[in-house]
């Protein structure tokens, strides 16, 4: 039974319910928006890196260096897309 | 007779009727030609079902070229109208339609199979591979692509054709003031074509990535290949932007969501953000594949190694990432503060340095080189002088306080033509012509070819240059008449003459192609052009496998040191084949997908749900499908390799 | 076949090695799907019309037992690769119902929620806020309903073919889609929900 749950996915797991519970003190604390939003983005990213390099094994064959250009490439894509819509959109009116 | 009526032609006119006739006529004499001449089973093994990179690279491109005779037919039509001050040989609604159409159908329709199909062709073979990483998927790309392209093309028939621009603003675009079908055709063409992009996108990084010859590391591998890589890269993160964007505005007119509208807290403007934020990366897209074409032509005839590899590659990369930092350029009238007009101006100014870098590289190449003036060549160098004057335009409009004086005149129409017409029309003009040989084992005629050039290239300048004047003088685009006092009649008279010398050389191009298939000589060897790359390695036309033997790469210009060091490119015995085998699914789940969106065009819920469920029994079929493909044996390649250089 | 006997079995193909690189491309594009989503989202956040606002409709109760099933789920998917890479068809099967049941528990609890939305008065075409929320979440819904059926597909070739290097392949690919999807509702969580109730 023991070699079904390797202690490495187990501790992924509890890692990311601990973050989660960190991420639900914006919900349950009174904090300002910047403190909030910063302490969402660090529980979200960390918990999202938690899963692509633990449980979706993404350095593990020979074509890491691929993979992670292409995820690290969709992810500042991404990013520079929401923000330079928030930029036309709504930021920039003023 | 009322489930009928929505079929109806909004707008009809003795044109449209024509159309229809003529597309009757047209589809009766296909099926009655394939029935007598007992073409049916040919059609359904050799292409409908096939699997084989040039054999959809074939499709592709015979596809973009109806497409740009539809286009251009749009062109004739609108320059025709506007030659003279107020025409009425169009009205206003007609208008609309035809330089929507005209748009979608050269962006979409034209450009992108137009570069997708010297990809396929070109990059397997030029990076010695067998064939693409997923060939089902790329012969899925394909007829996803051609039913999106047959999508848009009936709605001039078949309830109206889209009117509201190539980039469907809203409000216009949507249900208020856009009533008939015409933008759901727009909507559900581009989506389904944009998947099978997508695909393409994935299938040809992962081949590039993976299946490069031995010793072709990514700094060995020829500049088209770069540039296919990455053109595809900006495609993969480019295009679902788009889906999202187009499924959100078909929300909006078909089940009355509120995103683009201007009641209930929508935001019109949002669909002018995300469409350019997929739209600029587009235009990099069209753009990059055909640095690629010159960068493999202008060393071949100019006799000398590309100049400035590496800076190629880092400006491309450069460009990649840039691409995506400027979209603002397009609405820098919107009403945003003066501090986000600035970022994205200067984003915009900063991606010409690249562009310049490569220029300079082309122009290097050339230095000192022995030039011969074929005809891929001379579309090169007409090329650099045109594209630079649409490149510099656009810095200028890349200027927002400058912008607003620019802004939707003719002097943006100018501009991205300029650009657009030197930077992919040529190339793909220059590409054809160049890898023809590879693709059907014969040259097409210099001669005519070298007319079509000449005409191709003034009719363009022509075409173009007068409405930089005219539209600093203040006509706005997309207007179907103008009053004789406003003096645009002499421009509008110019430009419509350059269309006419345009469309003279697509003829041209035409009749070369029927004259040459008839006359050309067939023995012209593997290598007519004296070329530098791997494509030329293969025979004439090319088999199946590409290569018996896989290639052994060890330099940039592997197949010219091949030639004149004496590497060996070939080493080893004939080894047995894999190859995959053809498949009809791709072909049917396709015209699922066409049946999807027309139901959809029309709100036809039943058969929506019908053909989705077609759709979703293609992919549990192949889910459980066991396909290994087949083997070529040693022997058997023995065989093939033979006959075929018995055959020069 | 060229089969590697040294690398995991969904690695051992050359075809298999393909299938997965192509499918990190997918997710590359994927990325960008939501990232769209999000920025639309975040636009028209405000922009409520005559229509409740986030923080008027949100409930913590259902948003975080569909954290917990989720998050829940990736670990057992997890789990379930572990299985197949040690050989162990039986776990393997077991850990992958586990994950589709857990997937199906979501969608339930999810259509709750959308029900309770429509109910009070946040419907599709409310306001353009509902209209973008509803879709956010829609789309994550469609990927985790597309994924029930593609795993029990997987789970019917598995039974029936065994762990080949094919079936190996396909179930490897569809754990990478069930964690991303993960992934993507972390951040749905975190900047749609706890961002809204903040």
């Amino acid at each position: 039974m023991k070699e079904l749950f390797p202690a490495k996915h187990v501790m992924g797991f509890v890692f990311s319910l601990i973050l989660t519970g960190v991420a639900l003190v914006v919900y349950f604390m009174d904090m300002s928006f910047t403190a909030g939003m910063t302490v969402l983005l660090i529980t979200a990213f960390a918990q999202a890196t938690l899963q692509v390099v633990l449980f979706m094994h993404a350095g593990e064959s020979t074509d890491k260096g691929s993979i992670y250009v292409s995820v690290i490439y969709g992810i500042v894509i991404a990013i520079f897309t929401v923000l330079g819509t928030l930029l036309a959109m709504i930021w920039g009116y003023v | 007779m009322e489930f009928f009526e929505r079929f109806a032609v909004p707008h009809p006119s003795p044109a449209i009727y024509a159309s229809m006739v003529a597309i009757a006529l047209t589809s009766i004499a296909i099926v009655i030609g394939l029935t007598y001449f007992k073409k049916w089973g040919y059609l359904w093994r050799e292409w409908l079902t096939t699997v084989d990179h040039k054999k959809i690279g074939i499709m592709y491109m015979i596809s973009a070229l109806l497409m740009l005779f539809r286009g251009g037919a749009d062109v004739l039509m609108m320059r025709a109208q506007t030659a003279v001050p107020e025409n009425t040989l169009l009205d206003a609604q007609h208008y609309n339609e035809i330089f929507t159409t005209h748009g979608v159908v050269m962006i979409i329709f034209m450009a992108m199979a137009f570069i997708i199909a010297l990809m396929n062709f070109v990059i397997p073979l030029q990076i010695g591979a067998r064939d693409v990483a997923f060939p089902r998927l790329n012969a899925l790309s394909f007829w996803l692509y051609f039913m999106g392209a047959m999508l848009l093309n009936i709605s001039f028939v078949i309830g109206g054709s889209p009117s509201s621009g190539w980039t469907s603003y809203f409000p216009l675009a949507g249900n208020e003031l856009s009533q008939s079908v015409g933008t759901n055709y727009y909507m559900l063409s581009l989506q389904i074509s944009g998947l099978g992009t997508l695909i393409t996108g994935i299938n040809f990084i992962v081949t590039i990535l993976k299946m490069r010859a031995p010793g072709m590391t990514l700094m060995k591998m020829p500049m088209f290949s770069w540039a296919g890589l990455i053109t595809n890269v900006i495609i993969v993160f480019a295009f679902p932007v788009l889906t999202v964007a187009l499924a959100m505005g078909t929300m909006d007119r078909l089940f009355a969501t509120n995103f683009f509208t201007t009641t209930n807290g929508g935001m019109d403007m949002l669909w002018a953000n995300l469409f350019w934020v997929w739209g600029h990366p587009e235009v990099y897209i069209l753009i990059l594949p055909a640095f690629g074409i010159y960068s493999e032509i202008i060393p071949t005839f100019s006799r000398r190694n590309l100049y400035g590899y590496n800076t190629m590659v880092i400006s491309m990369v450069v460009i990649s990432l840039l691409s995506f930092l400027v979209w603002v350029h397009h609405f820098f009238t919107m009403g945003q503060g003066a501090l986000v007009n600035s970022i994205f101006s200067i984003t915009t100014m900063a991606i010409a340095v690249p562009t310049g870098i490569k220029i300079f590289n082309w122009l290097f190449t050339m230095w000192k080189g022995k030039i011969q003036f074929t005809v891929p060549m001379l579309y090169a160098l007409g090329f650099i002088p045109i594209f630079t004057i649409g490149g510099v335009t656009g810095v200028m409009l890349g200027m927002a306080s400058a912008d607003y004086q620019y802004h939707n005149t003719m002097f943006l129409v100018a501009h991205f033509h300029l650009v657009i017409i030197p930077g992919v029309v040529f190339a793909m003009l220059a590409g054809l012509t160049y890898w023809w040989p590879k693709m059907f084992g014969f040259m097409l005629n210099e001669r005519i070819g070298k007319w079509a050039f000449w005409f191709i290239a003034g009719g363009t300048c022509l075409a173009f240059f007068p409405m930089f004047i005219s539209g600093l003088d203040g006509q706005a685009r997309r207007m179907y008449t103008y009053s004789e006092a406003t003096g645009f009649g002499i421009w509008n008279m110019l430009s419509f003459i350059g269309a006419i010398g345009l469309a003279i050389g697509f003829v041209l191009i035409v009749y070369n192609i029927y004259y040459s298939t008839r006359y050309a000589s067939r023995n012209i060897g593997d290598d007519p052009w004296d070329a530098r790359s791997l494509e030329w390695a293969t025979h004439n036309p090319v088999p199946e496998y590409n290569f018996a033997i896989t290639p052994q790469v060890n330099s940039r210009q592997a197949f010219w040191d091949a030639k004149k060091k004496g590497h060996k490119l070939f080493k080893g015995g004939y080894k047995e084949i894999h190859m995959p085998n053809n498949s009809g699914v791709p072909f049917i789940m396709a015209v699922f997908f066409f049946i999807f969106g027309f139901g959809f065009v029309f709100s036809m819920w039943i058969t929506v749900i019908a053909s989705l469920i077609g759709i979703i029994a293609c992919l549990i079929h192949r889910s459980f499908e066991k396909d290994h493909g087949y083997h070529i044996s040693a022997e058997e390649l023995k065989k093939s390799e033979v006959e075929l250089r018995g055959a020069k | 076949m060229n089969i590697n006997k040294t690398q995991p079995l969904e690695y051992s193909t050359e075809q298999g090695r393909l299938n997965i690189l192509g499918f990190w491309i997918f997710i590359g594009a994927e990325v960008m799907l939501f990232a769209t989503l999000f920025a639309s989202y975040f636009t028209l956040f405000d922009r409520t019309g005559n229509g409740p606002s986030g923080s008027e409709i949100f409930e913590i109760t259902p948003v975080l037992i569909e954290t917990l099933l989720l998050l829940t789920s990736s670990f057992t998917i997890g789990l379930g690769v572990h299985a197949m890479r040690i050989g162990n068809k039986q776990a393997m099967m077991s850990f992958f119902i586990v994950t589709l049941v857990l997937g199906a528990a979501f969608l339930g609890v999810e259509i709750y929620e959308f029900v309770h939305y429509v109910n009070v008065g946040a419907g599709l075409q409310v306001s353009a806020f509902t209209s973008i929320l509803l879709t956010t979440l829609g789309t994550h819904g469609l990927h985790v309903t597309f994924g029930l059926f593609w795993g029990i597909m997987i789970l019917m070739q598995v039974k029936k073919r065994g762990l080949t290097p094919q079936t190996a392949n396909k179930s490897f690919i569809f754990s990478l889609y069930w964690h991303f999807l993960d992934v993507v509702w972390i951040f749905i969580f975190s900047f749609v929900y706890l961002k809204g109730m903040m």
